[in-house]
C-alpha cells in the first residue's frame, strides 16, 4: 500500500507546489541556471530551482552531492506524509534508483585534476558511486535495514518501486521507502547531446513535430507499507501497487524497437499481474520523452494494446523534463496524486497528433474525475521497459 | 561440458583447435570485415558494431555454427558471462577523438563493455542471466565459479570467456558450456586455463 509520497522537481519542491504547477499549467523547463556547461544558453532543461547550497541548508546536510540532497528532500517528504510513528519499529528498507550518483561532484573534481594530476579535491569523488547516494539518503532518514540501489537507466525507479512491492508482498519487509533521484550533470547532458536527441526548444511529447527531449532533475519517493503496518499505524492508504512488469526490447543500445515490443509486453504483463483489463485503466502517465523514437514506439504499443478505447494519457515530462533515473519515482508520485485528487495532468505544447498513430493526449488539467487505476510507463536504454499500475483502495 | 570453444588471435579464427579462418598482413579492421564476409551470413548490423562487438559476434557465430540454441533451450535458459581487461576503452578513445569535432552517436552507443553482450544476445535470442567482468587478465577460476553458480538453476547452457581489444591488440577466447551434453572438456578452472593458454600465443 502507498502510505506516503514525496517529490522535488523543476515544477516544485513539494507536493502542494507540484499540484499547483499542474493546475496552472506552469512548465519547469527553461534556460540552465545552476549547471556550469557550454550548453548554458542553448539547451533548455528542467532544473530544480534551488542551488546545491540552498538544498544543503534546507535538508540540514553538508553540501554532499546534489543527487543525494534531492533524494533526502523527497524521501523526507514521503515519510512525513506517511504518518508512521517510527520507522525503527518496523523492518524498513530503502530502495533508491539513480543513474548519475555523485557524478555532479566528480565533475567538479575532474577539471583541476585534468590540468594537474596533483590537483582536485578527493573529497569530491568519495560519493561518486550510485550506492553511496542511497547510503547518504538512508543515513539522513534513519533507515539501516535493507538498502539497495538500482540503475537500469530511465526505468530505474519504477524498478525500485517494483522490487519494494515484491519484498512487501513476500513478507520480507514491512515498510520500504522506494523511488529514485538524479541531478543534472555535464556527463548526461553531453551524452544525450551526442545522441542528438535533445531538443533546443521545450519538448513536445507525442506531437507530430516533436524533436527530442529536455533533461530534467529531481527525486520522487513512495513509502510502501504492508497491510499489517497500515492497520497498526492507522494509515488510510488511498492506493496500492496492483501490477508491474519489467521486460526487455532486445533491439538496440539506446533506441526502442519501432513496434514497441518491449513496452507492449511491459504494459500487458503489468495488467495481467493486476488482474485488470485495459478498460479499467483511467489514466496513463506516459514515458513520453518527446524523442521521435520513444513516442512512436510507445504510441504504437498503446494503440496495439488499447486499440480505440484509450484512457486519458499525458506525458508530464513536458513539465519536468526527463529526469532519467528519477522519472519513474517522480511519475509514481504524480500517479498517486491523480488518484488522490481525481485529476489528470496536461501534456504541454501538444498541437497535432503523430499522423501514423493519431493519439491525442490530455491537454488540460482536469479534476473531479474518478481515477481508479493509473498506469505509469518508464522505458530505459538497453531496452529496459517497465510498467506499473496504481489502484485505488475501495472502502 | 565445454562443447565448443573459439579463439581469435594473431589474425586467426580457431574453432575447437582447428583454424577456420586466417588472413595475414591485414590490419584488425580489414581482418574483421573479411572474417565476417567468409561467414556468408546476412547481418548488416555487423558493419555498425565497434571492434569489441565484432570480435564477440564472430566468436559467437563460430560457436553456434549450423545450430540454434533455441532448439535445445528456452531463451531464458542460456546465460552469457564475459570478461576482459580493457572494458570499452578502444571505443572510448575513438569517441573522445570524434567528440573534438562532432560527437558521433554511432560511436557513443558502444562506449560500454557490455554492449557486446547485448549484440550477442540480440543475434542469438538469448535472454538468460548475463554478466561482464573487467579483470587484469583472463581469470579461469572466476569464470568457472561464477558460471557454475549461474548454472545451478534452470540454466542449461552458457557462453563464456574473454573478449578484449585495445588498438591493434586483441584476444578472444569464447566457449559454449552445456550442462547436460558431452563435449570436449569439463568446465573446470584447470580445463579453462589449458584451453585458453594452448592456442596461438605467438602474437
Amino acid at each position: 500500500m502507498v502510505a506516503g509520497t514525496g517529490v522535488i522537481s523543476a515544477i516544485g519542491n513539494s507536493l502542494p507546489e507540484t499540484l499547483h504547477a499542474f493546475q496552472q499549467k506552469k512548465s519547469g523547463i527553461g534556460a540552465i541556471t545552476q549547471l556550469e556547461t557550454l550548453h548554458k544558453n542553448v539547451l533548455p532543461v528542467g532544473e530544480v530551482k534551488l542551488s546545491t547550497e540552498q538544498l544543503a541548508k534546507i535538508t540540514k546536510q553538508p553540501t554532499i552531492t546534489r543527487t543525494a540532497l534531492l533524494g533526502i528532500h523527497a524521501a523526507r517528504e514521503a515519510i512525513a506524509s506517511a504518518g508512521i510513528s517510527s520507522l525503527k519499529k518496523w523492518r524498513t528498507g530503502l530502495i533508491s534508483a539513480t543513474t548519475v550518483g555523485g557524478m555532479d561532484r566528480t565533475e567538479d573534481f575532474f577539471q583541476p585534476f585534468l590540468q594537474n594530476p596533483s590537483q582536485g579535491r578527493l573529497r569530491d569523488v568519495v560519493h561518486h558511486a550510485c550506492g553511496s547516494t542511497t547510503e547518504l539518503i538512508a543515513e539522513a532518514i534513519g533507515v539501516n535495514g535493507f538498502l539497495s540501489t538500482i540503475n537500469t537507466a530511465c526505468s530505474s525507479s519504477v524498478n525500485s518501486i517494483m522490487l519494494a512491492s515484491r519484498l512487501i508482498r513476500q513478507g520480507l519487509l514491512d515498510v520500504v521507502v522506494a523511488g529514485g533521484t538524479d541531478a543534472l550533470t555535464k556527463f548526461t547532458l553531453n551524452g544525450f547531446n551526442s545522441l542528438m536527441i535533445l531538443d533546443k526548444e521545450p519538448c513536445r511529447p507525442f506531437d507530430a513535430t516533436r524533436n527530442g527531449l529536455n533533461l530534467g532533475e529531481g527525486a520522487g519517493f513512495l513509502v510502501l507499507v504492508s497491510e499489517t503496518v497500515a492497520a497498526r499505524e492507522k494509515i488510510e492508504a488511498i492506493c496500492h501497487v496492483s501490477g508491474f512488469a519489467n521486460t526487455n526490447d532486445a533491439y538496440h543500445q539506446t533506441a526502442s524497437s519501432p513496434e514497441g515490443r518491449g513496452s507492449f509486453a511491459a504494459m500487458q504483463q503489468s495488467l495481467e499481474v493486476s488482474g485488470l483489463s485495459t478498460d479499467d485503466i483511467d489514466y496513463i502517465n506516459l514515458h513520453g520523452t518527446g524523442t521521435v523514437n520513444n513516442d512512436q514506439s510507445e504510441g504504437t504499443a498503446i494503440n496495439r494494446l488499447f486499440s480505440d478505447k484509450k484512457p486519458k494519457l499525458s506525458s508530464t515530462k513536458s513539465f519536468t523534463g526527463h529526469t532519467l533515473g528519477a522519472c519513474g519515482g517522480i511519475e509514481a508520485v504524480f500517479s498517486v496524486m491523480a488518484i488522490r485528487h481525481g485529476c489528470v495532468f496536461p501534456n504541454l505544447r501538444f498541437q497535432q497528433p503523430m499522423p501514423e498513430l493519431g493519439i491525442v493526449p490530455q491537454v488540460e488539467f482536469e479534476s473531479g474525475l474518478k481515477i481508479r487505476n493509473v498506469m505509469s510507463n518508464s522505458f530505459g536504454f538497453g531496452g529496459n521497459c517497465s510498467s506499473i499500475i496504481f489502484s485505488q483502495i475501495q472502502r | 561440458m565445454i562443447t565448443h570453444y573459439c579463439i581469435i588471435r594473431d589474425q586467426n579464427i580457431v574453432l575447437d583447435g582447428k583454424v577456420i579462418f586466417s588472413e595475414k598482413n591485414s590490419d584488425l579492421d580489414a581482418f574483421l570485415l573479411n572474417a565476417y564476409a567468409s561467414l556468408k551470413v546476412d547481418y548488416p548490423k555487423f558493419y555498425k558494431m565497434d571492434n569489441l562487438s565484432k570480435l564477440g559476434f564472430l566468436a559467437a557465430e563460430m560457436l553456434l555454427k549450423d545450430r540454434s540454441l533455441l532448439n535445445d533451450y528456452a531463451p531464458e535458459q542460456v546465460a552469457l558471462v564475459l570478461s576482459n581487461a580493457h572494458s570499452s576503452t578502444d571505443t572510448d578513445r575513438r569517441y573522445t577523438l570524434s567528440s573534438r569535432t562532432a560527437p558521433s552517436p554511432a560511436l557513443f552507443v558502444y562506449t560500454l563493455p557490455n554492449i557486446v553482450a547485448g549484440e550477442i544476445c540480440i543475434r542469438h535470442k538469448i535472454k538468460g542471466e548475463n554478466a561482464f567482468f573487467v579483470a587484469p587478465a583472463f581469470d579461469p577460476a572466476l569464470m568457472a565459479d561464477y558460471t557454475d553458480m549461474v548454472m545451478a538453476g534452470d540454466t542449461g547452457a552458457s557462453i563464456g570467456g574473454w573478449v578484449d581489444v585495445l588498438g591493434g591488440h586483441y584476444d578472444v577466447f569464447l566457449y559454449l558450456h552445456e550442462k547436460n551434453k558431452a563435449g570436449l572438456a569439463e568446465h573446470t578452472t584447470g580445463q579453462l586455463k589449458e584451453l585458453y593458454n594452448t592456442t596461438l600465443w605467438n602474437s
